[in-house]
């Protein structure tokens, strides 16, 4: 192997910068996908068929298309069919925001339904009306369980972040690949590179699994 | 009382076992004998040890100390906390054992459940052992349900076809742990009447129960299982009616109390 | 502006073909990747701590970076270490089978587990030796238990497929971008792109809910 390693070369300042624009990026995509995932919930969950489809729709079509054409689509058609100029990390926060809140949207939905009809029926028992009930025990327990799984979706999220490199966003992605380039040494910059992406990631990750250990100690 | 020098079935000795390295006692010495043909039902309070005894018999769970011997020959031994339990498959071989929760296989169907073991482990040929199990099921009144898959059956159809699997095998003794505890009360019957059967054929068993038919019923002997040891052991006329020990009429009470 | 869904009509062939590109990347991908997940799956249940340890930090570092970095790291370093050139089908071919090994090792695994012990029980109970066990008992319970889940993960590799457009590989994505800055037409090439990604994981989508009715009646779990 011809290839002589030299860590040296790598300067971390464009990776630091690179670094606080994805988790800007990712910060930013979490507070859209989890308030407004949590609004889009209760939207799936109206009796209301009209008020439903379009909002499933919505959900189905971020699912099941690729993030990248998502990004893609965002940064080369908002502009031209809403005849608007958004600065390219708007853009981003807006593919990934929107992403977030289909995903979440689901896990929020899935928790909420997962609340035993048993505790609702002793709530109504008790008296408590409808806004009651919602508010002291579907809540509480829906939100409790939906923890882990919009953590790591917040996750999933920051190593999608990586995909707006694509549209010459300056994330994390984008530095490396430029230094790579530059440098001729792709093997340090995508190594270190990835290691961080792994270093923010997986102590998440573990807080998650920390979480649901502990859920499912309580739960007995 | 019959005399009779024939070798006992079954000899625990001594048995002790523990969890969390000795901190929980769940036998503290037992000592029992099975002659051959003896239909032994152990009743007792919850988390006294009898269904930790059964499992011990099975091969399931190691011991601490004591020992047992099947048929005259040495089964299961061990010397110590933290030493191996030393088990002989091949006697174990020769015992069958029911659950609670039946256990079928859920991927396989009702014949299939049933020749799995006698094909793969003895070597018997497909037809044959299909026709075996055929016959147990008629003989079960589950002939129509050899096709079908646990998840098709009632409760206490699966916990027929887990006594058909577990006689595919031939065994010398049959061992049911607590086999009606999980059924709804209109199917417990059925499967009385199939252990009553398999009594009357003379199969040495020992069923550990809540259900006081068995004692009454079925069994020959009945030991009062409390605290990790054998309070009592004896006839079902005397365990049952006139115990000899303070801690047997207790739970006697308690138990013909609730069911009245 | 007007949308003009015509200008596609020359171009349906390129498409025809990206897309073909792409089911075959997925589906290479599929058969590979689910391989090697079993096989790691079976090795982070193992009794040997090595082969926990090795098959546990390949799981976490596939999942806990970007699918995108994995692909650029094999497409531009593999290279280089191996000494050999790399196609961009070679390096797609890699990369998303390692990503979907390790997904799939976590579906193998959860399955795994899901077996309660009671079925070891039964097995001691009747006498069945391990091989028995593992091949006749716990294995086919195991992978019928694990099929919604692997079809979803199927759904995600066909997803991320699109990426290896990022490497200058001509899959569907990679194709619909080409024609989009040929016509300079982003909105009605961009969207039958989407449309297209969509038409094909969302029916799949739909199946996984059907597929994890049918199993679990007739599992009863």
């Amino acid at each position: 192997m011809n290839y002589t390693f030299d860590f040296n070369s790598i300067t971390f300042a464009p990776l630091l910068r690179g670094l606080v624009v994805s988790l800007e990026l990712t910060v930013a995509a979490n507070i859209i996908g989890v308030i407004a995932g949590f609004g889009l919930a209760l939207l799936l969950m109206s009796p209301y068929r009209l008020l439903r489809m379009p909002f499933m729709l919505f959900v189905e079509f971020f699912r099941c298309t690729p993030a990248i054409v998502q990004i893609v689509w965002i940064f080369y058609c908002v502009p031209m069919l809403f005849d608007v100029f958004l600065d390219p990390i708007t853009m981003g926060v807006l593919a990934l925001g929107l992403n977030l809140t289909a995903f979440n949207a689901e896990a929020y939905r899935a928790s909420i339904q997962a609340v035993p009809k048993e505790q609702i029926d002793a709530g109504i028992a008790l008296g408590l009306n409808p806004w009651q009930r919602v508010l002291y025990i579907v809540f509480p327990t829906a939100f409790r369980a939906s923890v882990p799984v919009l953590l790591t979706n917040g996750i999933v999220i920051f190593q999608q972040s990586a995909l707006v490199a694509i549209v010459a966003i300056a994330d994390l992605m984008y530095e490396a690949k430029s230094l790579a380039t530059e440098t001729y040494r792709p093997i340090e910059t995508f190594t270190v590179v990835a290691l961080i992406y792994f270093a923010v990631s997986f102590p998440i990750t573990q807080i998650v699994g920390f979480l649901e250990r502990r859920r499912q100690l309580l739960a007995g | 009382m019959t005399m009779s020098f024939s070798l006992p079935l079954v000899k625990m000795q001594a048995l002790h076992k523990s969890y969390a390295n000795g901190e929980i006692q769940v036998l503290k010495g037992i000592d029992i004998e099975m002659k051959p043909g003896d239909r032994v039902v152990v009743i007792g309070p919850s988390g006294g040890g009898k269904s930790t005894l059964l499992r011990v018999m099975m091969g399931l769970e190691k011991i601490d100390s004591g020992s047992i011997s099947f048929d005259g020959k040495p089964y299961i031994s061990s010397d110590g906390v933290g030493k191996k339990t030393i088990i002989d498959t091949n006697v174990r071989r020769s015992i069958g054992m029911v659950f609670q929760h039946y256990t079928l296989f859920p991927h396989l169907n009702v014949i299939q459940n049933l020749i799995l073991a006698p094909c793969k482990v003895r070597g018997e040929p497909k037809a044959k052992a299909e026709a075996r199990a055929q016959a147990l099921l008629e003989r079960f009144g589950l002939g129509a349900k050899a096709r079908a898959f646990p998840a098709q059956l009632s409760g206490g159809q699966k916990q027929r076809v887990a006594i058909a699997r577990a006689l595919m095998l031939d065994p010398k003794l049959m061992l049911f742990d607590e086999v009606t505890s999980a059924l709804d009360p209109e199917l417990v019957s059925e499967v009385e009447q199939v252990i009553m059967q398999l009594a009357s054929q003379n199969m040495p068993m020992m069923i550990v129960t809540h259900d006081m038919w068995f004692a009454k019923n079925i069994a020959s002997r009945v030991i009062f299982c409390a605290g990790g040891v054998v309070v009592e052991d004896g006839p079902p006329e005397q365990v049952l009616g006139s115990p000899k020990e303070e801690r047997t009429k207790e739970f006697i009470d308690r138990v013909f109390h609730i069911k009245q | 502006m007007s949308l003009d869904f015509s200008v596609l009509a020359r171009f349906e062939h390129a498409l025809f073909l990206g897309l073909v590109t792409t089911l075959e990347l997925t589906a290479v991908c599929i058969l590979l990747g689910c391989t090697l997940g079993f096989l790691v799956g079976l090795a982070r249940t193992s009794r040997s701590t090595i082969l926990r340890l090795v098959s546990g930090t390949y799981v976490e570092f596939f999942r806990g970076t970007p699918v995108l970095i994995q692909l650029f790291w094999i497409f531009f370093c593999l290279p280089l270490i191996l000494g050999v050139e790399l196609s961009n089908f070679a390096s797609g071919v890699i990369a998303l089978t390692l990503y979907m090994g390790a997904i799939t090792s976590e579906t193998f695994r959860a399955s795994l587990k899901s077996i309660g012990p009671e079925q070891r029980d039964a097995c001691v109970a009747l006498g069945l030796p391990s091989r028995v066990q593992v091949t006749s008992v716990i294995l086919p319970q195991a992978v019928l238990r694990a099929i919604p889940t692997l079809l979803s993960n199927c759904v995600s590799l066909f997803k991320e497929s699109a990426l290896v457009s990022a490497v200058g590989m001509a899959d569907l994505m990679f194709v619909g971008q080409n024609i989009s800055n040929n016509t300079a037409r982003p909105v009605e090439v961009l969207t039958v792109v989407a449309l297209i990604y969509f038409v094909i994981a969302f029916p799949l989508t739909r199946a996984v809910t059907l597929v994890e009715g049918r199993i679990l009646k007739k599992l009863a779990i």
